[in-house]
C-alpha cells in the first residue's frame, strides 16, 4: 500500500523566486523524501545494556552529541542521551530492529508516518536554514545531526553531504506544510527548484 | 537573547529552552506527614531573588532532557550548568 505522502497538498514541482538567467546548478533543490522507514529508538535509564554490543543493519549507535552512524542505506542520528532517530531506506529493517533491541531494555516507536522529510541540496541550503534557525551552521560538518527550532517549529536537521550541502529536515507531520512553507520562502531569494 | 550551554548538547540559544523554575525548592519526602503550610510552601511560596539563583531548564527543542542552571537574575550571567544528579 503506498503511503499518503505528508507534503502532497503544498510541495509542486517547478522553478521559483530569483531562477532566471541562473543555471541548474546554483539553484538550491527542495524536494520531499517519502518512503523511509523512521524509528525512534530510547534505551531505558535502567537498562545496563552497553550501546556498544548494538548492532542494526552494521551501525553501532553513537552515544554522543551531533553524531551519525551511517551507511548507503541507513543513518542512526543521536537526539539525545539514550535516544536515537533512525532513518532507513530498507523496509526489511524492521524485523531486525525488533530483534536487536529487547523490550526490557528498549522502547522501539514507528515513526514512519508520522514526519515530514525535506530534502535541500546546493551551495546555499545553509543560508536557507540560518534564516530560520539559531544554529550555529558553521560547526555543522558532514554526518552530523541537530535538534533546533526553525521558525518556532521543532525539527531534526541531518547533514547528509558538504560538497555541495544536502541537508535533511523533519517535522512532525501536522507541521510539515508549515515548514514546507517557511522552508520554500526563505528560498525565493536564491531561486529554487522544486523536485 | 541568553546562549545556554546544555550539558549533553553544547551551546545553543535560548529559542530552544523552556524554563522551569527554582531548582533549589525539595519535594516533601513521600508518604511523610506534612502541614498544610509546609505543602503549600513546597507548591506555591518561591522567593524572587537578585543575583545568583538555581534554575531548571529544559532543552524541549533539542535533546528534550532537564538541566541545572546556575544565573544571574539581574545581568542574565550564566555561571554554570548541570546536569539534573550534580550539585554545585
Amino acid at each position: 500500500m503506498m503511503s499518503i505522502s505528508a507534503l502532497q497538498n503544498v510541495h509542486e514541482k517547478g522553478l521559483f523566486g530569483d531562477h532566471e538567467n541562473k543555471n541548474d546548478d546554483s539553484l538550491i533543490k527542495v524536494s520531499e523524501c517519502k518512503n523511509l522507514v523512521i524509528f525512534q529508538i530510547v534505551q531505558y535509564k535502567n537498562s545496563s545494556i552497553l550501546i556498544k554490543d548494538i548492532n542494526i543493519d552494521g551501525l553501532n549507535l553513537k552515544d554522543e552529541a551531533l553524531s551519525i552512524s551511517c551507511n548507503n542505506d541507513t543513518r542512526v542520528l543521536w537526539c539525545g542521551p539514550k535516544n536515537w532517530l533512525l532513518v532507513s531506506s530498507k523496509k526489511e529493517l524492521l524485523k531486525s530492529i525488533y530483534t536487536s533491541f529487547k523490550d526490557s531494555d528498549f522502547a522501539i516507536t514507528d515513526l514512519s508516518h508520522s514526519r515530514a522529510i525535506i530534502e535541500l541540496e546546493g551551495d546555499n541550503s545553509k543560508e536557507i536554514l540560518k534564516k530560520g534557525c539559531p544554529f550555529n551552521f558553521n560547526e555543522l560538518k558532514k554526518n552530523n545531526c541537530v535538534n533546533s527550532v526553525f521558525n518556532g517549529i521543532t525539527i531534526t536537521i541531518d547533514m547528509i553531504e558538504d560538497n555541495p550541502n544536502k541537508i535533511r529536515l523533519f517535522a512532525l507531520r501536522s507541521f510539515g506544510e508549515s515548514l514546507h512553507h517557511s522552508v520554500t520562502d526563505a528560498c525565493l531569494e536564491f531561486g529554487y527548484k522544486a523536485l | 537573547m541568553l546562549h545556554i550551554k546544555c550539558p549533553y548538547c553544547g551551546m545553543r540559544s535560548q529559542n530552544e529552552f523552556a524554563y522551569g523554575g527554582d531548582a533549589s525548592v525539595t519535594r516533601p519526602e513521600l508518604n511523610k506527614e506534612i502541614l498544610d503550610s509546609e505543602w503549600d510552601s513546597f507548591v506555591y511560596l518561591r522567593k524572587s531573588l537578585k543575583g545568583k539563583h538555581l534554575e531548571l531548564w529544559h532543552h524541549i527543542s533539542g535533546c528534550r532532557q532537564w538541566f541545572k542552571v546556575q544565573r544571574d537574575t539581574s545581568t542574565h550571567e550564566i555561571f554554570k550548568t548541570l546536569k539534573p544528579g550534580e550539585s554545585i
